[in-house]
């Protein structure tokens, strides 16, 4: 189903056009508020959060090929909240961020143009691990484990990677500019 | 659609390399609770946005309540929020003041609680779970009204 049927379905009520969208969006939002080193439960307020902001603005969507990338901009920035306030929280709620208020379909034009995960298609996904494969130590074993050990913090990745533990950070910082660097000069590559 | 753009940001590379590794699948619950927030939709509502809110007046629960203003064309809802015991505590107003017969609803996730409004236009509602929520303002003769979803965690 297309993402105007599933739209103009779901707008008529049918909840099998919107199982449709979770079905085909859940992953990559699970995968980009997870990202942010947020556990289980914050990750799953996050894209809970995007849901709701969706059947909120359901009516006002005009693009419906915005929905993804609306979406995945849209848990993003709930996952980023989350991740701050994770920092000295206690009674918080998030919408008094004046930006919060703008997560409107319709403007999704102005958003941050970042679909890349709403949109990752198996042959990307196999081109983004071939770049990892061709990264020296220790770019291609902290990726490995990082995508592979969900779960892990940054104390144990780093001690199953032999670094201090202040190590990590910047050593993941400046792997993932290498990683980009790499994948944006095979795009430049006809 | 094009391939990774150049700005592509460091979350979005995380997400891309554990999406494709699939060692991190979306739990059950997680994908379930989507399905059913279509069950929350309204159609026909209006949704009030937040907006910035005074200052409040006083010192008291200035540690601990929090004050949310949300306004649609002509209906403005304050929300006093309170953290007791891991569960989360409105007290409400809605202004101006409804017409009689006017009936609010809180809904979070999991459970909706009605309230008829005082005819001064407040309402409270106690034990909320904390997590997403919001306000329907039922109106004789009038579309609802529903404050934008908010996340409330003590």
């Amino acid at each position: 189903m297309s993402d105007q049927h599933a739209i103009d379905a779901a707008l008529a009520g049918d909840q099998a056009a919107w199982d449709a969208l979770v079905n085909r969006f859940s992953g990559p939002l699970w995968s980009v508020v997870r990202a942010y080193d947020l556990s289980a439960a914050d990750a799953a307020d996050a894209v809970q959060g995007a849901w709701l902001r969706l059947v909120e603005s359901l009516h006002t969507i005009r693009d419906p090929d915005r929905i993804g990338p609306w979406l995945f901009t849209t848990a993003k920035r709930e996952a980023a909240l989350l991740s701050r306030r994770n920092r000295g929280e206690r009674l918080i709620a998030d919408p008094a961020d004046a930006e919060h208020a703008r997560a409107d379909p319709a403007l999704a034009e102005h958003l941050h143009p970042d679909p890349a995960v709403a949109v990752l298609t198996a042959d990307e996904g196999r081109r983004l691990w071939r770049a990892v494969e061709e990264m020296h130590e220790p770019c291609r074993s902290l990726f490995r484990l990082m995508a592979t050990s969900p779960e892990a913090g940054v104390h144990q990745l780093a001690g199953r990677l032999g670094m201090p533990r202040g190590s990590y950070g910047p050593t993941r910082g400046r792997c993932l500019n290498r990683l980009r660097t790499m994948l944006t000069a095979q795009e430049a590559t006809p | 659609m094009t391939r990774h753009p150049p700005t592509i940001d460091d979350e979005s590379l995380i997400a891309a390399l554990r999406l494709t590794a699939g060692h991190d699948p979306v739990p059950a619950h997680v994908s379930a609770a989507a399905r059913a927030v279509f069950g929350l939709r309204l159609p026909g509502a209006a949704t009030a946005r937040p907006v910035p809110t005074p200052a409040p007046l006083g010192v008291r629960s200035a540690d601990e309540a929090r004050l949310l203003r949300f306004t649609a064309a002509e209906l403005t809802v304050d929300l006093e929020v309170t953290a007791m015991d891991g569960l989360v505590d409105l007290a409400g107003q809605v202004s101006p003041c409804p017409e009689a017969g006017t009936r609010v609803e809180v809904r979070t996730l999991h459970l909706t609680e009605s309230r008829e409004l005082s005819p001064t236009g407040q309402f409270a509602v106690t034990g909320l779970p904390p997590g997403w929520f919001s306000v329907v303002c039922h109106r004789p003769e009038h579309s609802p009204v529903a404050t934008s979803w908010t996340r409330i965690r003590p």
